[in-house]
């Protein structure tokens, strides 16, 4: 059930809705979970078997290290003072040993379902190829339980939090089993965690008429999105990346191009949706957006592009490594040999690694993205060891990096090395990537683009219209919120007449220009099938 | 906190830490920054920090960094 069909929007949502509105307070957290369940078992069938071992192995490990803690906290009085320190180690390895046996058992479900079909057949690659026999299974009915890619990061943050002693773990199994399978947020994110979000989950909201307006504000705009302008890129994506060797220049860049706003509008648009959805409960998820295509940088892209996985990776994979003895101790002894800037910058260069590899292999199984990740690893640190360079220039030559001229090629140059990246990601292999970039500088093909031949792939004269309107609306969308940050605020201050004007005329544009029907295909959301 | 403002200066060359109270939301401090930075803290100051440190709060200011110093010098 896709977050963009009617299934789910008016039956299913609906009923969640009216059921949630008419229970009893304390009931409240009980109809999201049954209808999550159900949600779930929707999706997933019986792999809802995988959520439920998740929920109950986190809630355990949980409450073991509670348990750890309030002996400690007995005990600790009683010790003397020579043992406190010894003591507390004990408590610490005790706890980290739960937390890395949830935390792995979990991770290694999720890297076994994703990524053994994957891993044997590459394996047994290497064993032919070195003249020995082949040994991995492959294992056909490996199936992917829906949002294990999320779900699990989630579980494992709020195993983490407790074991840093961030918060106590829940005695409560309804609200962490919520906090994993709560439904508008499962299958696609954005990856949230627990005390930002376990409390609101488990309070119930009563019903809140502007809340649920702008809820259903959202989710109008996100179907916008979805469906009028990701859903009608796709016939001329597939196109252009299906038959990549009959395309270069013009043709190719428009694909990228093309492809950049489809999966931005994709993405961002069940994510309005599945916000919107929460929003109705009176839970608000993270952000998972801010604007990206205005970024300076393309660290900076990445705080603003899929923001929940980014500020996960920083805080489970990059500090614990950047932050550890090891890396600490090889910092020290590389900016003694190299100096305090090179030694500093190489040293969190592992860190980084580890952040872009797990980024590149979260997204999907196979070598194009371990490729994704290592393209964006290589452009940060090439951007942190080239900053002095780029300080010296600016000084040498005057140039006023503040300038708004400067900014502006700054947000190009980011666009563009995005876009390349897009490419890859969407690409068929790394291969196909390596031959679509060279023919951006083959055979121009602008004539095919002039001459409307290009008209007659996947997209026609008016999709590239709404495509290229779609496109200036969001840019204008995008700028008004920089001045305003909530532009449903902003739209509600407006007279009647405009606001239903914009209502209506968001809602006649998804019933006429939706890509739906004959010459369309419904496309699942690009990030539903992690 | 002379040291940490040499720190600072030496890590981000031009920036006011004396008077700037909002090192992390203008993305002067981003999290390559603060890791190298709470490398150097812990040399000069002989501190561990760790992830539960990392926080925005902490990093606002040259104010709550020296606080934050403070506080692990303690424990």
């Amino acid at each position: 059930m896709a977050y963009n069909s009617f299934a789910y929007l008016v039956v299913f949502l609906g009923a969640a809705f009216l059921c949630y509105t008419i229970a009893p307070m304390r009931m409240k957290h009980s109809v999201l979970l049954v209808f999550s369940y159900l949600f779930y078992f929707l999706n997933s069938r019986m792999l809802v078997l995988f959520q439920l071992f998740t929920t109950l192995t986190v809630y355990y490990a949980g409450i073991f290290m509670n348990r750890i803690d309030d002996g400690a906290r007995l005990a600790k009085p009683t010790l003397p003072a020579e043992a406190k320190s010894g003591y507390r180690n004990v408590i610490k390895w005790q706890k980290r040993g739960v937390m890395l046996i949830c935390v792995l058992l979990n991770v290694g479900i999720l890297v076994f379902l994703k990524y053994y079909n994957f891993l044997s057949l590459s394996l047994d690659a290497l064993m032919s190829a070195l003249h020995l026999p082949t040994f991995f299974p492959q294992f056909d009915w490996l199936k992917l339980p829906a949002g294990i890619s999320f779900y699990t990061l989630q579980a494992s943050g709020y195993v983490i939090d407790v074991y840093r002693g961030k918060y106590r773990a829940s005695e409560r199994l309804g609200k962490v089993a919520l906090f994993l399978v709560f439904f508008p947020q499962v299958v696609e994110g954005p990856i949230g965690r627990f005390d930002e979000l376990g409390e609101q989950l488990y309070e119930g909201h009563p019903f809140d008429y502007k809340r649920d307006a702008f809820a259903l504000q959202l989710i109008l705009w996100g179907l916008f999105k979805k469906m009028v302008l990701a859903d009608r890129a796709n016939p001329f994506v597939d196109e252009v990346f299906g038959n990549y060797t009959a395309y270069s220049g013009a043709m190719t860049a428009l694909g990228a191009l093309v492809y950049t706003l489809q999966i931005y509008a994709d993405f961002s648009g069940v994510i309005d949706i599945v916000t919107g959805s929460a929003e109705l409960f009176g839970v608000r998820l993270a952000k998972n957006f801010d604007r990206p295509f205005f970024s300076h940088t393309v660290s900076e892209f990445w705080r603003r592009w899929h923001m929940t996985l980014g500020s996960w990776l920083r805080d489970y994979v990059f500090y614990p490594i950047s932050l550890s003895r090891w890396s600490q101790k090889l910092g020290r002894r590389a900016r003694e040999k190299l100096g305090e800037f090179l030694g500093g910058a190489l040293t969190m260069s592992v860190a980084l690694f580890a952040v872009w590899m797990t980024m590149g292999v979260w997204h999907g199984v196979g070598w194009k993205y371990t490729a994704y990740g290592l393209y964006y690893f290589l452009i940060v640190l090439a951007g942190t060891l080239l900053e002095p360079v780029n300080r010296f220039i600016s000084a040498k030559t005057g140039l006023n990096r503040e300038s708004r001229g400067f900014k502006a090629w700054q947000i190009l140059r980011t666009f563009l090395l995005v876009t390349v990246g897009m490419m890859l990601f969407r690409a068929d292999t790394v291969g196909a990537f390596f031959h679509m970039f060279r023919s951006l500088f083959g055979g121009s093909q602008m004539d095919v683009l002039l001459d409307g031949r290009a008209f007659s792939h996947g997209m026609d004269q008016s999709d590239l219209l709404i495509l290229a309107l779609g496109a200036v609306l969001l840019l204008v969308v995008g700028l008004l919120q920089e001045k305003h940050p909530d532009l449903r605020e902003a739209l509600a201050e407006k007279p009647t007449a405009f606001r239903w004007t914009v209502y209506f005329a968001l809602i006649l544009a998804l019933v006429i220009f939706g890509a739906y029907g004959g010459a369309y295909r419904a496309v699942d959301p690009i990030y539903g099938r992690f | 906190m002379d040291k940490l403002l040499k720190i600072l200066s030496e890590l981000k060359p031009g920036v006011d830490f004396e008077h700037e109270t909002d090192l992390v939301g203008k993305g002067i401090l981003d999290s390559l920054s603060i890791v190298m930075l709470a490398g150097e803290i812990a040399d000069e100051f002989d501190v561990t920090v760790s992830p539960l440190d990392v926080v925005p709060e902490n990093f606002r200011s040259a104010e709550t960094i020296l606080a934050l110093i403070r506080k692990l010098q303690d424990e």
